[in-house]
């Protein structure tokens, strides 16, 4: 370890070394600072940070973990890029080739399945962390509605990339998934046939499906990600219990004189996020949180590696339109509007869906008081908690009937009796 | 501050973890159980060596994927990453996956690959994968019992060598009249489904276990069981098994690659040759007689006027048919094997044969014997239906006027009088024939559906 250090120190030494790092190993607080503030990756998190944030049983690391997860997702999808033809002629036999002859071509599909599993579910934990934390009331509004945004390009990624390996599972699911989408009034047939460039998904659903999911989703996943950890820091970091009321003070200045140049902290309007911070509340991100951040690496990687060492991401029989499966399935996120949809399509499809967006986005408008902020299942904010919990429990009782209780023609099966085993 | 330090066994535990599951990955990746039979192969070839030279070569085999890429038959079979000596006949005998595949010079291995014979899953390189005995794969291996199956692939007509099963499930399928209710070819009844791809679709045991108890397999179906012995049962069986309706390019049909009498045989009959030419003295007159036409002319000319008739004998008025060379072949190659007196039995319905016989050859073409009997004794259980819940006899015919006989044939009965009016339809009804039998077919079997005695 130590002529480790040795060899990095010379190197950063050198001149390559300064114009590289700038300030060097730091060896103080101080120096860890500057290096934060001087280096573009570390830059995305502040030099200091309140201890509040670090403790594991507030966040539950859970936002940290999606972009882990998506990250994981951008490097194995690449991976799996280099040998996928988006064609119904060769997407099959592409999954067939990762398995059986391309190097570590099983596992980096497995990791992919897996991590994109994974982030649907810890999106969505991380938005009812972030709810039931009141993390989303003033001045946290608008990253609120990044962050739901963000749950449903989540969904739309996994499902896009749902069909690319062209089985009977990705075939069925997304049939089924499009027809949900179908069933809205008016355009919900256009968007249909917008989305699957026909009326049943075939060759060109396919392409579709495939540059969705390999460019414009993921663009857009990462412009979003960069808004939201903007926010995060513009909004005063992580909520917290004993935040001061308004970080953000509109002060008013008077109209700005063109005969001088003004510089920066002239223009700059009201408080910074860091008012109300003490000093003794604070401590320095290097090492404190970057630490942190690398065994939550640490952990998610180790449990996607689990996974994928050990399941194989699912391939079933080539695609046939004319053999329908019995009963046709969802991917597992949509199951719960599925089983709705077993009711009444209309509200399944079209109402639900509309209704809980609806009432996402506009929920840190509706739920304004800055009351229980910072506090898990504050007792201020009882009756908000009660209706989201209602909701969520809802969400994910449908979506267990949907996934483990449904069975041929979507009639009520015990997961435990054995399905009825007919010969082809 | 030290609570840093606290976190430091979770580091550990955590990078350990991940380390661990890398490199368990990595074994996965890496040690697959197709190398260990390449180095058992090396080791063989090694043992076997005796030359310095040959032991140079056995140590220097790549441990290395090997795959046959067969883009016409839309395949990529890599059965020979294990299957290492299927070509090298010092290996008979040897346990598999090292043994030595027999009788592959027809079928050289580079051009056919293996599945498109033994099925399985070609791009797989694992043992149970490859073998189709997984979830989710539709064709697993073929048992060798039923492997004449897959000539029928290639091989349309009545000329597979060493094939006895499949020429014994063919005849059976034209014995049973299944045609009769079943589309093959475009050809056959509309009552029961169409057989064109049930090979690709159905297991052997579905449809051996179908043949006997059809209701069993298909509740409410009305096909009659196929009482025949268990062996009959396993060639009806095989022959559907090759119904797989892979459509192959010219390469892989047999037609093009076995150029024989056989063929010609088919060819002479299917271009209506007897219309124009005569054999024996019967057929046309337009044309020349055909008898002893190879002593008449050379080989050369025959397939040059196969090619291009008016080229060879300016003032001919045959048409030029665009055979292939390797039909041209066949035709010859037929025409040398004309004695003249046998020449048109092989044609589908005898022409110099009696009313009742070509009756009787109609009766067969149309599958008619699938419900009413192969002789017309009828019996098949018909559910609910008046006539006694089975299909009738047709030795009453002689009792009925040509135009009922005629309607019954063209019209079918769509409506089957109910036993019990409360009951559900019959299963089978007549479907009619109108629109396939011809005028003179129609007068034959009916000259043969007179000719049935009770």
């Amino acid at each position: 370890m130590k002529s480790l250090k040795q060899i990095w120190l010379t190197f950063a030494g050198t001149r390559v070394g300064q114009s590289i790092f700038r300030v060097g190993l730091p060896e103080s607080n101080l120096g860890r600072m500057q290096a934060m503030v001087s280096s573009f990756l570390l830059h995305l998190h502040p030099a200091k940070v309140h201890r509040h944030s670090l403790q594991f049983s507030y966040t539950l690391g859970l936002g940290l973990i999606s972009l882990y997860l998506f990250l994981i997702l951008c490097i194995t999808g690449v991976a799996l890029m280099f040998f996928y033809v988006p064609s119904p002629e060769h997407a099959y036999d592409n999954m067939k080739d990762l398995e059986f002859v391309v190097s570590a071509g099983m596992i980096a599909r497995n990791m992919h399945r897996w991590s994109a599993h994974l982030m649907v579910l810890c999106v969505f934990l991380h938005m009812c962390r972030v709810f039931y934390t009141g993390g989303y009331k003033p001045p946290r509004e608008f990253n609120w509605i990044v962050g739901v945004g963000l749950f449903v390009m989540t969904l739309v990624l996994s499902f896009t990339g749902y069909l690319l390996p062209w089985d009977q599972l990705a075939f069925w699911a997304i049939t089924v998934g499009t027809n949900i989408a179908g069933y809205a009034p008016v355009v919900g047939k256009k968007i249909q046939f917008l989305l699957l460039g026909g009326n049943i998904v075939g060759e060109s659903s396919l392409l579709r499906f495939y540059v969705l999911h390999v460019i414009v989703l993921p663009a857009a996943v990462v412009f979003m990600i960069a808004i939201h950890f903007w926010r995060v820091r513009k909004d005063g970091g992580l909520s917290r219990p004993g935040e001061p009321d308004v970080l953000v003070q509109q002060s008013e200045t008077g109209p700005l004189s063109t005969s001088k140049t003004y510089g920066l902290m002239e223009l700059a309007r009201g408080t910074s996020p860091a008012v109300g911070l003490k000093p003794e509340d604070e401590v320095p991100v290097w090492p404190h949180l970057l630490f942190r951040e690398i065994l939550l690496f640490l952990a998610t990687m180790a449990v996607v590696m689990f996974l994928s060492v050990f399941w194989n991401a699912p391939l079933e029989e080539f695609a046939n339109p004319t053999h329908p499966p019995n009963p046709a399935k969802a991917p597992w996120y949509f199951l719960g509007l599925q089983e709705l949809v077993a009711y009444s399509a209309f509200w399944g499809g079209v109402a639900v869906p509309a209704l809980l967006l609806v009432a996402l986005v506009a929920l840190p408008y509706l739920d304004h008081q800055r009351v229980g902020i910072g506090v898990w299942f504050a007792r201020e904010r009882r009756v908000a908690v009660t209706i989201f919990t209602i909701c969520v429990v809802a969400a994910v009782v449908l979506t267990a009937i949907g996934t483990y209780f449904r069975g041929p023609n979507w009639d009520w099966v015990w997961p435990w009796a054995a399905s009825a085993v007919t010969p082809h | 501050m030290d609570s840093l330090r606290k976190l430091y066994p979770w580091f550990a535990l955590l990078g350990l973890a991940v380390g661990g599951l890398v490199l368990a990955g990595y074994y996965k990746d890496e040690f697959r159980e197709w190398k260990r039979w390449q180095q058992e192969y090396a080791a063989q070839e090694l043992n076997r060596a005796t030359t310095p030279e040959q032991k140079e070569q056995a140590r220097a085999l790549p441990i290395e994927i090997k795959q046959i890429v067969l883009p016409e038959l839309q395949r990529v079979d890599r059965c020979t990453t294990c299957h290492l000596a299927v070509e090298d006949s010092s290996y008979a005998g040897v346990k598999q996956p090292l043994a030595y595949h027999p009788n592959h010079a027809r079928h050289p291995f580079e051009k056919f690959g293996c599945t498109i014979c033994h099925q399985g899953q070609g791009r797989a390189t694992e043992r149970e994968a490859a073998h189709g005995r997984v979830a989710h794969w539709e064709h697993p291996m073929l048992a060798m019992k039923y492997i004449e199956a897959s000539c029928a692939k290639c091989h349309a007509a009545t000329d597979v060598p060493r094939s006895p099963l499949l020429a014994r499930g063919r005849a059976l399928f034209e014995e049973q009249g299944c045609i009769g209710c079943h589309k093959l070819g475009g050809f056959g009844g509309n009552l029961g489904p169409e057989l064109d791809k049930v090979g690709a679709k159905r297991s052997p045991e579905w449809l051996a276990k179908h043949f006997k108890s059809p209701a069993e397999l298909v509740p409410g179906s009305g096909m009659p069981p196929v009482k025949r012995s268990d062996a009959d049962v396993a060639a009806l069986t095989l022959f559907m098994l090759g119904q797989t309706g892979e459509r192959l390019t010219e390469y892989y049909v047999s037609m093009k690659t076995i150029p024989g009498p056989d063929i010609g045989q088919r060819l002479f009959g299917q271009k209506g040759c007897i219309g124009c030419h005569s054999v024996g003295g019967k057929g046309g007159t337009v044309g020349p007689a055909l008898d002893g036409v190879t002593q008449r002319r050379t080989t050369d000319w025959i397939v040059k006027h196969f090619r291009d008739p008016a080229a060879i004998s300016p003032e001919s008025v045959m048409p030029k048919f665009n055979f292939t060379e390797s039909e041209i072949r066949s035709l010859a190659s037929f025409l040398g094997s004309l004695t003249g007196a046998d020449v048109l039995s092989f044609m589908k319905i005898p022409a110099q044969a009696s009313p009742v016989e070509r009756g009787r050859a109609v009766y067969l073409k149309y599958g008619c014997g699938g419900c009413h009997g192969t002789s017309g004794e009828g019996g098949v259980p018909n559910h609910n239906a008046k006539s006694n819940q089975q299909i009738p006899p047709l030795t009453a015919a002689n009792d009925l006027a040509d135009v009922f006989l005629e309607s019954f044939i063209t019209e079918g009965v769509p409506e089957i009088g109910k036993l019990d009016p409360n009951g559900p339809k019959p299963p089978i009804y007549m479907p009619g024939f109108g629109d396939k039998i011809s005028e003179g077919e129609l007068a034959d079997l009916i000259s043969y559906l007179r000719s049935l005695k009770p």
